[in-house]
């Protein structure tokens, strides 16, 4: 443990070097360690599909423990679909086993001269030939390499078609159905001509206090019992948030035209358990067992059986496509994680070309002849294929929505991103907070890196906990801006935590079962370091972590302007639906926002916080850039 | 004569039995170094394997050193006397013997000392048991 191990497949060589202990106090491990990793090592403006970008994998110093939901792993690189922070996570089990193998992290960099697969066997490290595997699909991929093997247990991490052929935003797959999906980590992989990494680790890790921290395990496996949310997660899985998201008219339907989609009954989590389920699954070592399987008895998808799909691929290859036949998006989100697409921004891109179908701005001919109107999901199947190949239309939307509105000449409006990554299963309209969190988020219109749901779902005692009783009502309102802010803030430090642990959002987001301090507690416990255990520390690591990110953007001459929302959150009200009439109003918040963040107007961290968080060479590098005076 | 038994269906695979398993007796977290395993396999399958502690052990029968022996209706391995060639792996018709990865000694599902076996304690499904064939059998019966 506590060793990095660096793959050049340029020169077709790896090293193994020690975890410097420095940058363990710093930054925590996977999303800090990234950050300073990608800030010491690109240059700005370089391009993402060079050899010289970097892709990490990294672990936490939870990984593959016994704590629940931290059999997590998560990559990083810069991405090809925003040119910004790109940042991935995954459950499965690659992570536990990247860890076993002895390695915090793996560092790749280089572009192999054929397409290759490194085989990662504890100490032993090998880069293969991927003949056989080029050309083929996730599921394909994990399955030859493990006969390959003659283990049935090696994880593998693998692209698909997708990212072979740098489709922006090509996702990462691990064990079939677990997804490093948004930003195009896919795409990067494959400009390095590796089509997989195959681990296999035979080590056990340890952590410092063996008492405190199992105290800690069984406390936290007890919390999970007992959160009647986590017990709904457990029988349902994600896609419970349907139905909720249905009844406070958020629910973004048709291109996030409206949060009111008409058979939202037919997609929720109540139709799928009854008609479709077919078995509970989980990530390593996890409590909350949220993975379901599903199978589809009748129709056209008849005998589909496959994993998922998530809430979010409910809502982006369903609602936001006009689709409201279940076996369509348990299809669609089937064809994205064997193409190895990822699912949101997949059907993000068609939503957008549908709208612009419905509205005349392209003709059938220019889609190949498919009639794009709201639902369609044959379209849809034949799109997602088209995408993953690069064929035809499917060429213009690999490219990402905000690129293929600027090659088609038309549609920008329509496009639904921030700093072009395409918009999650929210709207800002009717959470406000949520506007805040697309809006400045590191990788673009994302809701992991931090979302409030205090608001959205009305956890009272929760926000009242947290933050004190004297801010309710308003900072459960979701229609007013009112403290959000500061909730948004709070989350975001509190998710740079637990993306360095790392640990899944289904623990402290929502359900809100652990926060901070629980995190606090069980980094100290397992990596002996004290100052883990105290908060205001804890707190700092998070706000180091978030402002080296940002000046990751910043360096990439990001600022103000681009925390910014779709015209069609700040300016068209929501047109129905218990929410109607309202509008996303940004610029109090991201005033606010910046404010308690320490950076200026413009969004750019100032000389006075980086130095107080320690960051004098980022200081250096923004001055040298001439983005700071 | 009790064993680690998995009641029907409802693993999920998630292997927090071989890790807690591997944790009971090494104090490190991992999951080949656990003494019970799930078989995976896609889309549908996730099974628990261990001992059944047989009461004629192919595993002490092949095992040319005498390390394994019955104790109180319990198949045990003594480690000092085993010598790691692995023939009671071979022999086990349900692979739940193996070699413990680093020690490279046969280790296998001891109980925990029979009165709380970790596996049963953490399972999150709730799945596996400690129980005796009498009551397997009525449990069976009783489903039928």
């Amino acid at each position: 443990m506590g060793q990095v191990l660096r793959v050049d497949l340029t020169k077709e060589k790896s090293a193994v070097e020690q975890l410097p202990h420095e940058l363990v106090l710093n930054y925590l491990g996977g999303t800090g360690f990234a950050a300073r990793i990608l800030f010491n090592e690109l240059k700005p403006g370089m391009d993402p599909l060079s050899p010289e970008n970097r892709l990490i994998f990294a672990t936490g110093p939870l990984t593959g423990t016994l704590w629940t939901t931290a059999g997590r792993w998560a990559a990083f690189a810069k991405s090809p679909l925003t040119g910004i922070w790109g940042e991935s996570h995954s459950g499965g089990f690659f992570g536990p086993e990247l860890k076993y193998a002895g390695y915090d992290m793996l560092v790749l960099h280089g572009r192999a001269k054929r397409p290759v697969y490194l085989w990662v066997d504890d100490g032993t490290v090998e880069i293969l030939p991927a003949k056989g595997l080029w050309g083929r699909n996730t599921a394909e991929t994990t399955n030859l390499i493990r006969e390959q093997h003659g283990d049935r247990e090696i994880e593998v991490a693998s692209i698909g078609q997708a990212g072979e052929r740098f489709v922006r935003f090509a996702c990462i797959m691990n064990d079939y159905q677990d997804t490093l999906g948004r930003v195009g980590l896919g795409a990067v992989m494959g400009s390095k001509n590796l089509k997989a990494v195959a681990v296999r680790g035979s080590q056990a890790v340890k952590v410092a206090d063996d008492d405190k921290f199992m105290e800690l395990v069984e406390d936290a496996h007890e919390r999970v019992l007992k959160q009647p949310q986590a017990q709904q997660m457990t029988k349902y899985g994600t896609p419970l948030l349907v139905a909720y998201k249905s009844k406070i008219g958020e629910l973004p339907t048709r291109n996030h035209q409206t949060g009111v989609f008409a058979n939202s009954d037919k997609l929720d989590a109540d139709t799928i358990r009854a008609k479709y389920y077919a078995k509970t699954r989980s990530c390593f070592a996890c409590r909350i067992m949220c993975k379901k399987v599903n199978r589809i008895p009748e129709g056209k998808y008849k005998g589909t059986i496959s994993g998922g799909p998530e809430y979010e691929s409910i809502y982006s290859l369903g609602t936001n496509c006009g689709v409201d036949d279940f076996g369509a998006v348990l299809r669609a989100n089937q064809l994205c994680n064997l193409y190895g697409l990822d699912s949101i921004s997949a059907g993000c891109v068609i939503a957008w070309l549908m709208e612009c179908y419905e509205r005349g701005l392209v003709t059938r001919k220019q889609c190949d002849g498919l009639n794009l109107k709201w639902g369609n999901h044959d379209a849809m199947m034949a799109l997602i294929e088209k995408i993953a190949m690069r064929e035809g239309i499917g060429d213009l939307l690999a490219k990402g929505s905000y690129y293929a509105a600027k090659s088609l000449g038309k549609g920008a409006d329509l496009v639904m991103h921030v700093k072009k990554l395409e918009i999650s299963g929210q709207d800002g309209r009717t959470h406000r907070s949520v506007a805040l969190t697309h809006a400045i988020s590191v990788r673009g219109a994302d809701h992991l890196r931090s979302l409030v749901t205090v608001d959205q779902l009305g956890y009272e005692d929760t926000a009242a906990k947290r933050y004190g009783k004297d801010k309710l009502p308003e900072i459960c309102d979701p229609y007013t801006e009112k403290y959000k802010a500061m909730v948004v803030k709070d989350a975001e430090d509190t998710f740079a935590i637990r993306d360095s642990l790392i640990v899944c959002w289904y623990s402290c987001g929502w359900p809100p079962i652990f926060w901070m301090p629980d995190f606090a507690a069980v980094a100290s416990a397992a990596t002996g370091i004290k100052e883990f255990g105290r908060l205001k520390e804890m707190y700092r690591i998070a706000q180091r972590i978030c402002n080296l990110r940002r000046a990751f953007n910043v360096r990439e001459r990001l600022d103000k302007r681009h925390d910014s929302l779709p015209k069609r959150f700040t300016h068209e009200p929501m047109p129905d639906g218990p929410g109607k009439g309202q509008v996303a109003n940004l610029e109090l918040m991201l005033r606010e926002y910046y404010e308690l963040r320490g950076w200026n107007r413009r969004g750019i961290p100032t000389k006075r916080t980086l130095t107080e968080l320690g960051l004098l060479d980022v200081v250096r590098e923004l001055k040298r850039l001439g983005r700071m005076r | 004569m009790a064993r680690i038994v998995y009641v029907g269906k409802g693993c999920t695979g998630c292997k927090t039995c071989s890790v807690a398993c591997a944790y009971a007796h090494d104090r490190a977290f991992s999951v080949k170094a656990g003494r019970i395993w799930v078989v995976k396999e896609e889309p549908l399958t996730d099974v628990p394997v261990t001992c059944y502690q047989c009461v004629r052990p192919p595993c002490k029968d092949v095992c040319p050193v005498g390390a394994i022996r019955r104790v109180d209706d319990l198949v045990v391995v003594n480690e000092s006397i085993c010598i790691g060639c692995g023939a009671c792996v071979e022999a086990c018709p349900f692979g739940a013997m193996t070699l413990h990865p680093s020690r490279g000694l046969a280790i296998k599902c001891d109980l925990c000392g029979g009165k709380e076996p970790q596996c049963v304690k953490v399972c999150p499904a709730k799945v596996l048991k400690l129980q005796v064939p009498a009551v397997v059998a009525q449990e069976k019966r009783a489903r039928k």
